[in-house]
């Protein structure tokens, strides 16, 4: 394959598996998010990618070659750091110039690559600055085109917009991704922020417990989430407890609602249905149709742009945000009917 | 019409003018002991260098330069340069040592490191006159290095290894290494392990990222680890003095004939003070080598 291959990979330390038996293969030129929460081995993974840590079992490959025992000064994956890890007693034109020294090139090659890599994010004239004149976006850019610098195969990046404000944060993720589609590099992004990867990313790979729950593109994963973890971690979902009567029916309390068909679960099983805060429909009693539920509303937020209105269905509590235009301004402690649209309906193991 | 009184003024304090106050009564002690014990002595050393020496280990206060020509002597130039060849050497040795071990200490997990450290603190009981005893059984030709030496075939016939210079340099080195590891491990602890990571994935060995990336980022902790070494070695005394040869004697030594043995006490005393000079000159330089061209993180 031309790519990134990973197969088995199997990190333990101690009693504690980081990384459990995870595959994944990249193509070349993706831009691919490992998104989590803290712990779940993301970093471990791509510390491994980088060669950084052995695996105890599994395989990675490049293009097709095995690199898994290959040391990451061979491997020279470009790498930028949660902590950018800038080399403080060198300038930033010496830093980026620290992996030109060590291929051999020249004085005059070294001088154009860094006026060409400082061009590129933006940071002309910047090669005699110490690290720490710089400030926290221009020390992120440096740590980027010092990565990019000895023209990385593969290019990595473990939460580097952790430590910036949020504008600059998303200034900086658009950046980055319009850096990446113009020199069409393999990207590997680890973030826990599931806006930073359903915003940049071609596809996401989201991690718990060490293994890979869902790999999908961003939307594919919102939309179809494949279990409790993945519908909990990406964006809010409604999880409600129901019995499964056929592929395409559940009963949830006395309500009988139609499902997106599924081949799992089998009938008579207890699941959990997803279903997206922004998919709920909220109906009049008038306009009742199939798949509708009614609740009483606990409390009503007016957000400005969009209205969260919390709601106790079956002892189960639900969110659903509505848009202003179509809030009917009921209050706390009336009833309401939801409409749950069957495609939107997501039965997943309990 | 009645005039209202004006309001009595609170006294308004400055903050800024408080801290001062706390700052001064607080650096008062420490300002007066440094005075008594160290810049008293200090000049008195100073008068007396200056002094005229009589018979008798007398002498008289004077503003003569005799002692400092004496100074010119090569026989001291050449203990002075020993002096301080001995305590770069220890400097660098143990500097060398040091460092790699505070590093792999800091990364140990928390119960080890501890472990260590409370290890290193309790070798610092130990004074220097029983260390240099002990390394003297140790060293000798029945002692426990000989047999060693001699079990592995590096050593033909039972001979003691000291008075030598070998002697000198290991139980200085053995002295001030708990002292240098500790002084290093709050540097070394707050390296990040990233940078060197960073460094290898651009393709740099272990060596090469030790050399060009660890070291110059704890450039200045190590210089001032190798210094604190020379200082405390340059006027080393009871180790020469008991595990080397007349010719291994340093200036701590040429201090005490002269002033025990000799009874020139404004000679000791040019030298002590020629010996703080250099001191200070090398305390000038170290500070100048750890600044210039180091940047701050």
């Amino acid at each position: 394959m031309f790519g990134l291959e990973i197969t088995g990979v199997t990190k333990a330390f101690g009693a504690h598996k980081a990384v459990d038996d995870v595959s994944l293969a990249i193509p070349q030129g993706e831009f691919v998010c490992f998104l989590g929460p803290s712990g779940c081995g993301k970093t471990t993974l791509m510390r491994m990618i980088a060669g950084l840590e052995t695996p105890g079992d599994g395989t990675i490959s490049l293009n097709g070659r095995d690199i898994t025992r290959q040391p990451a000064n061979v491997r020279k994956f470009g790498m930028v750091f949660q902590s950018l890890a800038l080399f403080p007693h060198l300038t930033v034109g010496e830093n980026i110039a620290f992996s030109l020294r060590l291929q051999g090139k020249d004085a005059r090659q070294r001088k154009a690559r860094i006026e060409e890599l400082l061009n590129l994010v933006r940071l002309p004239d910047m090669e005699k600055r110490a690290v720490s004149q710089l400030s926290g976006g221009q020390r992120q850019r440096v740590a980027i085109a010092r990565a990019l610098a000895q023209e990385p195969p593969i290019f990595l990046l473990d939460e580097p917009f952790s430590a910036l404000d949020a504008k600059l944060r998303e200034e900086m993720q658009i950046e980055l991704r319009l850096l990446q589609k113009r020199l069409k590099i393999t990207t590997i992004l680890v973030t826990h922020d599931q806006r930073e990867a359903m915003s940049m990313a071609d596809t996401i790979a989201v991690m718990g417990e060490g293994k890979i729950q869902q790999h999908g593109g961003p939307l594919s994963i919102y939309r179809a989430p494949a279990n409790k973890f993945v519908a909990n971690f990406i964006g809010l979902s409604n999880l409600l407890p129901v019995e499964v009567l056929d592929r395409e029916t559940v009963r949830f309390g006395a309500n009988i609602l139609k499902v997106a068909s599924t081949p799992e679960p089998s009938a008579s099983t207890q699941a959990t249905l997803s279903i997206r805060p922004e998919d709920i429909q909220i109906t009049s009693a008038s306009q009742q149709q199939d798949n509708t539920v009614a609740c009483k509303i606990t409390f009503v937020r007016d957000m400005g742009s969009s209205v969260e209105v919390h709601l106790d269905c079956e002892g189960a509590d639900l969110l659903s945000v509505v848009q202003p235009r179509d809030w009917t301004g009921a209050g706390a402690g009336d009833i309401a009917h939801l409409r749950l649209p069957q495609n939107q309906c997501r039965v997943l193991a309990a | 019409m009645t005039d209202i009184p004006a309001e009595p003024k609170v006294a308004e304090v400055d903050p800024a003018r408080t801290d001062n106050v706390v700052l001064t009564g607080l650096l008062a002690l420490p300002a007066l002991f440094l005075t008594v014990l160290s810049l008293v002595p200090l000049f008195l050393l100073l008068q007396l260098s200056f002094a005229h020496h009589d018979e008798g280990g007398l002498w008289t206060p004077s503003l003569e330069l005799t002692q400092y020509a004496k100074l010119l002597n090569p026989l001291f130039l050449k203990v002075a340069a020993f002096s301080f060849t001995l305590a770069i050497g220890t400097a660098v040795v143990s500097v060398a040592i040091a460092f790699p071990a505070a590093y792999f200490i800091s990364r140990m997990r928390r119960r080890a490191q501890v472990t260590w450290l409370v290890f290193l603190l309790s070798t610092l009981s130990l004074s220097e006159v029983l260390i240099v005893f002990s390394f003297q059984v140790l060293l000798s030709g029945s002692g426990a290095m000989v047999k060693a030496l001699m079990a592995l075939g590096l050593m033909s016939s039972a001979h003691s290894l000291y008075p030598s210079f070998g002697a000198v340099q290991a139980c200085l080195i053995y002295v001030v290494l708990p002292y240098i590891i500790l002084f290093l491990y709050p540097a070394v602890s707050q390296l990040d392990d990233d940078i060197p990571a960073a460094a290898s994935t651009m393709g740099a060995s272990p060596v090469w990222t030790f050399l060009t990336v660890t070291a110059p980022i704890v450039r200045g902790p190590l210089l001032s680890a190798g210094l604190l070494v020379v200082i405390w070695t340059v006027g080393t005394y009871l180790t020469p003095l008991v595990l080397g040869r007349p010719q291994n004697w340093t200036i701590g030594i040429q201090i005490s004939n002269a002033a025990m043995t000799t009874g020139d006490l404004p000679l000791a005393a040019a030298q002590a003070v020629a010996l703080v000079s250099l001191m200070v000159g090398l305390l000038g330089l170290t500070r100048w080598l750890s600044g210039s061209g180091s940047v701050e993180p």
